[in-house]
């Protein structure tokens, strides 16, 4: 897991409490009303630590998200496109992040750019359903998986930064 | 459900909302720090930062806030204070404050401290006030309770004297203030005080005794003494050792050595420096110029003391006697002044020649000293006549050694000068001075032969030491002990101390011991040759029969050593040496000596260095075979002795007749009885062996013999075969007897303490006395019986 600080930021974060997928039209919304205020609450305390590092929005019916996420690294802000749906099976099923513009790039990845939170994110989930929500999702799952991955792609020059090609081309 | 639906609406746009508000720019601490290093690193911003880290402070704020801290402190505040204070490095602190003692005329830096001026002021007002209650502040003292540096407050406070303070500062010792009404205070005590003074007094002890101010008194007192209202002198500057003498004090003084010179005529410098003069000589030289005084180690004397002196020691002199100068020289003068005074007065008056000084005060004149010498003409007299008749011989080497050592004392000629001089001498004096002369040769010949010799006798060696004169003093007769002069003086002259009666006595020992020679060698010279002529030819006769005698004696002893064996001729011929022929060469020497004038009256009395010394004194002609014939006498062969002993005989003018056979046979009988005689007186088992030996030797052989007592068993050895069996067993029993005696004896001896077997050798030894006892009259009778035969066969 993350170091002590993160724990504490997602220790922050609201748990939610409607057991629903998108299947059940009953309480679904319940669960998506409860999936927006702990994502709102997230954003505001990332937003209060200096430490904002993505944005979603989902379409009108919640079941397919979309946004960007960055990492900074050596004073560069690296910027990539995430997107992910909303499993049937949801919550008992975490959702499957994807990054595609890094597909292919790690081995830590499925097809399409969804990335590998198999050991790790996988067990906390189910041990934490359904009270986890897409806030922990991101939290716990995609933002570990940048700090790890993002710094080796970059050093292996996998990855560059926007504006670097356009300084190297001059 | 469409409610639902319209508040997810509603929360999805809230979602966007909340993600695109603007995100709080937040640094991080550490962050900040970086950025702040980075930009004073790069000189765009000028911040210090607390010790604590916490904050950040610009130079300006340092500086207020230093300015506000020095006014809250009351105008005096350490820069480490400071430092706690605004907390910041030290090291900004201190270039601030710098920076403000720069700036700001009123604030400076002392000792690492912040002051300003109103500090200052106040601290000047505190000064004034303790100055009107004391009269007197030191600045050292100040020093210490405010805590600053003399200098600083030196400037700072003279700079307030007279506005803030009243009072005024020394003006040669610039660490004291004092009041006006102080200063008046204490001029007019010095005043009071040094008005007073009638001898001379240390300043210092003053300054202990009242409480004076040193600095201002000195000043005080200058000033005092430069306008006239205070008479006297500080003598010894500003020191310690200054001393201040009053006028009247220095006018008695003068007065009083004025005085003092008047009516004693001498100034001792120990009174004066007890008077207080530090330098009596100069003092004197300076204060009678004009006046002749003369300077002694310890006093200085007037003209009329030396006139005073010169008169007696003339008068001394010219009445030929002697006078005590220290009765009239004042007591206090040393014994090295009176002599230097006495001395002195005696070159003015001339008579240094003429008189001589005794006892360090004595003047005693020349004449009365020869007078004294010629009390001891007829003591000397009777004293040499006895000395004469004593011991000649050592006599006649003094006398023989003196015109040698007169001449090379008086013109220290090489040795060929010398025997020169000494051919004329014997030249011109004739005969008498012969043997003189040739005693001074014969010296040289025995110095060189003793040298050859490896120096084996004392006597001689200190002769051969490198000073003559020394010599001659070792060797030189006495005349009388210092005491001994010192008792005749006293007797003859009247009234004089003792201690002078001692020296004089000891200037004369040197002169009458050297007349003493004089009269003791004329007195020698008048009786040694009165007598000589008469007996002389009276005693030749004799001489002449009784060297014969011996002769012929030594002749016939040497014929009976030759039945001896080798070894057994040696020992009895160097007994023979040793005893008879010791005795003819004594004799022969002893004339020779006569000739001299220093015979012996019993020529046996002349042992071995008394003849060396003898023969040196000899001529040349007589000295060489009798020198021979001395030499002989160590030797191992009568032959050798004989020959020598015809020569030697010549050479005196003796005739040495060879007896014939009825002379011979007379000188045998005549033996023999001697022999006889002390035989039947001895009782001496050992001597009764002895003689009968050599008895029954002559009678067998008809030769004299003369053996020493250990050849005993060799002459028995001998005898046999000569004599009848019985006689011999008889003999060669009692010699045994004889030789165990003597070993018991030689034992007993030894084993005195041990007395183990002490008993039993007192009883053998007991049985062997008896024994011999028994045997002595039948050995007796040996020779006694046989003594009838020969005189029948006769």
């Amino acid at each position: 897991m993350a170091d002590e600080s993160a724990r504490r930021a997602v220790s922050q974060i609201p748990l939610l409490k409607t057991h629903a997928g998108p299947r059940d039209r009953a309480l679904w919304p319940q669960r998506l009303k409860e999936e927006y205020q702990s994502l709102i609450r997230s954003v505001e305390q990332n937003k209060h630590e200096d430490n904002d590092w993505f944005r979603l929005e989902s379409n009108p019916d919640g079941t397919r998200w979309t946004g960007t996420c960055w990492f900074i690294h050596e004073l560069l802000r690296y910027e990539f496109r995430l997107e992910f749906d909303i499993p049937v099976t949801y919550p008992d099923t975490a959702p499957e992040v994807a990054v595609p513009e890094l597909d292919g790039k790690t081995a830590k990845m499925y097809r399409g750019g969804r990335i590998c939170l198999t050991d790790h994110f996988k067990p906390l989930w189910a041990r934490n359903a359904p009270r986890f929500g897409l806030a922990h999702l991101m939290a716990l799952g995609l933002a570990p998986w940048l700090a790890v991955e993002i710094p080796d792609l970059i050093s292996k020059g996998h990855v560059v930064h926007r504006e670097r090609p356009r300084e190297e081309a001059q | 459900m469409a409610a639902d639906w319209e508040e997810i609406r509603r929360l999805a746009a809230d979602f966007q909302r909340a993600q695109f508000v603007d995100t709080v720019q937040r640094l991080s601490e550490r962050n900040c720090i970086e950025i702040i290093t980075q930009l004073v690193s790069e000189k765009k911003l000028d911040v210090v930062h607390t010790l604590d880290g916490k904050e950040y402070i610009t130079p300006a704020q340092i500086s207020r806030e230093i300015r506000d801290e020095l006014y809250v402190h009351g105008g005096r505040i350490n820069i480490v204070d400071l430092q706690q204070i605004i907390n910041v490095d030290w090291v900004h602190v201190e270039n601030r404050a710098s920076d403000i003692a720069k700036s700001d005329k009123g604030a400076q830096l002392v000792l690492g401290q912040l002051i300003d001026d109103t500090y200052l002021n106040r601290l000047a007002e505190e000064v004034n006030d303790k100055l009107q209650e004391a009269g007197l502040i030191s600045i050292a003292e100040l020093c210490k309770s405010y805590d600053l540096p003399g200098d600083f407050l030196t400037e700072e406070l003279s700079k307030r004297l007279g506005r803030l303070i009243q009072g005024e500062m020394d003006q040669y010792n610039r660490g004291v203030i004092f009041t006006p009404a102080f200063v008046a205070r204490h001029k007019a005590k010095i005043r009071g005080l040094f008005s007073a003074i009638t001898r001379p007094t240390p300043v210092s002890s003053m300054m202990g005794a009242f409480g004076f101010q040193e600095h201002l008194l000195y000043s005080v007192l200058e000033e005092l003494v430069n306008t006239g209202r205070l008479k006297g002198t500080v003598v010894g500057g500003r020191q310690d050792k200054a001393v201040y003498i009053p006028d009247i004090y220095s006018k008695t003084q003068n007065a009083w050595v004025d005085s003092f010179l008047q009516q004693n005529g001498y100034l001792e410098f120990d009174a004066l420096v007890r008077l207080g003069i530090p330098e009596p000589s100069s003092y004197i030289k300076k204060r009678y110029k004009s006046s002749k005084l003369l300077f002694l180690r310890a006093a200085c004397v007037g003209q009329a003391l030396v006139d005073q002196v010169e008169a007696s020691v003339e008068e001394a002199v010219n009445s030929d006697t002697w006078t005590d100068i220290q009765p009239i020289l004042p007591s206090c003068l040393s014994m090295e002044d009176m002599g230097m005074l006495i001395n002195q007065a005696m070159r003015n008056t001339n008579v240094q020649s003429s008189a001589r000084v005794l006892g360090g005060t004595v003047v005693v004149s020349e004449k009365f000293i020869s007078s004294c010498l010629s009390l001891f003409d007829e003591a000397m007299q009777q004293k040499a006549q006895k000395e004469v008749k004593n011991n000649p011989v050592f006599l006649i080497t003094e006398e023989d050694l003196k015109p040698s050592n007169l001449m090379t004392e008086s013109s220290a000629p090489s040795k060929k000068e010398k025997r020169e001089a000494e051919r004329r001498k014997k030249a011109s004096e004739g005969s008498g001075s012969v043997k003189s002369g040739g005693g001074g040769n014969a010296r040289e010949f025995r110095i060189r032969k003793t040298k050859k010799k490896g120096r084996k006798d004392e006597d001689s060696d200190e002769e051969t030491g490198p000073s003559q004169q020394n010599r001659n003093k070792q060797t030189e007769t006495p005349f009388m002990a210092q005491e001994e002069i010192v008792a005749v003086l006293e007797k003859r002259v009247n009234d004089c101390p003792e201690e002078i009666l001692s020296e004089l006595a000891e200037h004369l020992v040197r002169p009458l011991t050297k007349s003493y020679q004089e009269v003791l060698r004329s007195v020698f010279m008048s009786s040694s040759s009165s007598p000589s002529g008469a007996n002389k030819k009276k005693s030749m006769k004799d001489l002449q029969e009784e060297i014969s005698n011996l002769y012929n004696n030594i002749r016939l002893f040497e014929k009976g050593t030759k039945f001896f064996s080798d070894e057994t001729q040696v020992l009895i011929a160097k007994h023979t040496l040793k005893t008879v022929c010791t005795d003819v060469t004594n004799i022969l020497v002893n004339f020779l000596a006569a000739d001299l004038m220093m015979s012996m009256e019993n020529p046996g009395s002349i042992t071995n260095e008394v003849r060396v010394k003898i023969l040196g004194k000899l001529s040349e002609e007589t000295k060489a075979p009798l020198m021979k014939l001395h030499n002989c006498l160590n030797g191992k062969t009568i032959e050798d002795f004989l020959t020598n002993i015809e020569i030697s005989a010549e050479v005196c003018g003796f005739m040495l007749k060879k007896g014939d056979k009825k002379k011979e046979r007379q000188a045998l009988f005549l033996h023999r009885q001697a022999l006889v005689e002390q035989l039947k007186e001895t009782e001496d088992p050992a001597l009764v062996l002895h003689l009968t030996c050599v008895l029954l030797f002559q009678a067998s052989t008809n030769c004299m013999l003369h053996a020493p007592g250990r050849c005993v068993p060799q002459i028995i050895g001998t005898l046999t075969g000569r004599i009848p069996t019985e006689k011999q067993q008889l003999l060669s029993a009692y010699q045994s007897l004889v030789v165990k005696q003597l070993v018991s004896q030689s034992q007993g001896r030894k084993h005195e303490e041990a007395e183990g077997d002490a008993q039993e050798q007192d009883e053998e030894a007991r049985s062997v006395r008896t024994q011999l006892m028994s045997m002595t009259p039948q050995i007796k009778d040996l020779v006694l019986s046989q003594r009838k035969t020969s005189v029948t066969e006769e």
